[in-house]
């Protein structure tokens, strides 16, 4: 059914921006595309998969603990593999840094858990709810409200909170923000942990509400959160959320009406054409570059 | 004076051809011409990968899929078609030339790391439609069975026969690009590398240079591709993942960007350290991971580099 087919696209793409956002930051604030995102966050959600499947423990406990993990994770490769490279020189070298470390997270952690699709429990309780005569899952509703609380309490940390809006002025000029008295290496350190946490948190929620993990996820999820960003606009919240859902939507229509084996090449064939046509996406602005 | 560094240049060149040829005779292990014979064919690679990205500075990491689209264009010819080694050499050679400079078109507009992401979009995209059209490439199993290639007579079938094809197709790269970048377009790119904006006021039209370098250096890993095909005797879509194009650019950054000579050194010191690894197969990621960092964070001119990034 169509409303079905919808219902999910709004939960994944719910879950695309929750993933989306710490890399949109992440881009918005250094310009460096952050290929461990996917890898960072994949890590998270097999040490959950672990702490929930194999410890069996409580299920808040654990996605705290790999959420943390995800977090501390992200800034260590901050911390190793880009701040060296963030003064002055060109962009593509921290490009490369963060494909290997993609590269070491994943092969970390295919040392550790495989690289087979591993069974993720479920986290909700499969009932059925009637909506305007409608049988639909409660799975989807719960993961959305979920992902959707995180969106909501990230915008209002950002905005109000005193380190939040330093992470705002950051993005918007480093060396100024340094004059102004913020401590510019700590607050990069912490959009990557919030970012790393997040990313986990998706990939949680993702996983849990299709009963799967496996580390190839790690490198989509890059993608899609590079997909994802770059259609709303990069390093714009409100463009994330609207990236994170028309991938999510269409994702899901796609692979239902037309083939799921060529969902992840039409995902490609978006990012070129927005690539092409809009780079700055719907809600970025023209960057000019200063000479 | 200048004559005689000429002369020592051409002794050198020839030293190295007679070396060159001897080798097989003198070392007349299988498995180490093997191994030789993959060094080859990233050379060919790296040569042409290190014109995009040490001449114009444009990072590609889609240059599998080139290397793919030589593969998989000779491996349907040859099996399918019933063509002979060398057509389908020629036409896979163009037909990366062909989707290189597709590729090339953008770089009028889109800004470098975007231009990076289009180029990862085309590998992936590549990969998963090999994987996904059966009927046409074989899905996941990739082609068999693809014939000995024979040229003017000679069957190629042993690995010293591939050896010396190998050299051949390296010997035409190397030499055609360094008449190139010797050339008057090689001054071009130089100017381009150094200061686009300059280069451009200069009145270089820089982005038909762009393009031009992208597609050239595409041509070769289509002719790498090609030769892979006929030495391996299958091709399968893992033989061109994303990590491929990753080696492939530290094997470049590692021997030095811009600097042709290097690249050997980089694709041979790479080759032998995954070699050396050889023990431990599942941590090949990691290891190729780590020396993409410490590399980049320690020498990003690489070894013998005509300059490091710039902006």
């Amino acid at each position: 059914m169509f409303i079905d087919v919808l219902i999910v696209g709004i939960m994944v793409g719910a879950i695309y921006t929750l993933v989306t956002i710490g890399y949109s930051m992440v881009y918005g604030m250094l310009k460096l595309m952050n290929f461990a995102h996917g890898d960072v966050y994949i890590f998270g959600t097999l040490l959950c998969y672990t702490l929930l499947a194999q410890a069996h423990l409580n299920p808040l406990l654990g996605i705290l603990i790999a959420a943390l993990a995800g977090g501390i994770l992200a800034s260590m490769v901050e911390f190793f593999a880009y701040r060296r490279l963030r003064a002055a020189q060109h962009r593509m070298i921290s490009m490369i840094t963060a494909l290997g470390a993609a590269y070491v997270i994943q092969n970390t952690s295919e040392l550790r858990w495989g690289s087979q699709v591993l069974p993720f429990p479920s986290l909700f309780p499969s009932q059925l709810v009637t909506v305007l005569g409608h049988q639909i899952s409660v799975t989807p509703i719960i993961t959305l409200a979920i992902a959707v609380f995180f969106i909501v309490a990230f915008n209002l940390f950002l905005n109000h909170h005193k380190m939040g809006k330093a992470i705002l002025c950051v993005s918007q000029d480093i060396p100024t923000s340094s004059l102004m008295g913020i401590p510019i290496n700590r607050i990069i350190s912490m959009v990557y942990f919030l970012g790393g946490m997040m990313g986990v948190v998706g990939g949680i929620l993702y996983s849990a509400s299709y009963n799967a993990i496996s580390l190839g996820m790690g490198f989509r999820g890059t993608i899609v959160a590079f997909t994802a960003a770059v259609i709303g606009g990069i390093g714009s919240m409100s463009g994330t959320l609207i990236g994170g859902m028309i991938l999510g939507i269409s994702e899901n229509i796609i692979s239902v009406y037309v083939s799921s084996s060529y969902r992840d090449s039409i995902m490609f064939l978006i990012l070129i054409v927005i690539l092409l046509i809009k780079p700055t996406g719907i809600m970025g602005k023209v960057e000019q570059d200063k000479l | 004076m200048a004559l005689r560094i000429k002369k020592n240049r051409l002794l050198v060149y020839a030293g190295l051809l007679a070396s060159a040829i001897v080798l097989p005779f003198v070392v007349r292990d299988a498995y180490f011409i093997g191994m030789v014979n993959f060094i080859i064919i990233y050379s060919i690679l790296c040569l042409g990968l290190n014109l995009i990205l040490g001449y114009t500075g444009l990072l590609s990491l889609g240059h599998a899929a080139f290397y793919g689209i030589g593969a998989y264009a000779t491996a349907i010819l040859m099996t399918k078609h019933g063509f002979s080694f060398l057509p389908s050499l020629v036409v896979s050679g163009l037909l990366a030339l062909f989707f290189g400079f597709l590729l090339g078109l953008p770089t009028r507009k889109v800004r470098g790391d975007y231009f990076c992401l289009l180029t990862i979009a085309f590998g992936e995209i590549f990969r998963l439609v090999t994987q996904a059209w059966i009927g046409f490439t074989g899905g996941a199993m990739g082609i068999v069975g693809i014939p000995i290639p024979e040229l003017a007579g000679w069957k190629i079938q042993t690995e010293v026969d591939f050896y010396f094809l190998g050299l051949g197709l390296l010997g035409f790269t190397y030499g055609t690009l360094h008449l190139l970048t010797q050339s008057k377009f090689g001054r071009a790119f130089v100017a381009i590398r150094e200061d686009e904006l300059a280069a451009s006021v200069m009145g270089i039209n820089t982005p038909m240079y762009k393009i031009l370098t992208f597609s050239i250096g595409s041509l070769y890993a289509g002719i790498a591709g090609s030769y892979l095909a006929v030495y391996q005797t299958t091709v399968t879509p893992s033989n061109f993942r994303l990590e491929e194009s990753c080696l492939m650019i530290i094997m470049v950054i590692v021997g030095g960007m811009g600097n042709l000579a290097a690249t050997f050194l980089g694709v041979t010191v790479m080759a032998v350290a995954i070699e050396f690894f050889r023990f431990a197969p599942e941590y090949r990621l990691l290891i190729i991971g780590l020396i993409m960092i410490l590399v980049l964070l320690f020498r990003p001119q690489g070894l013998l580099g005509a300059s490091a990034f710039k902006d």
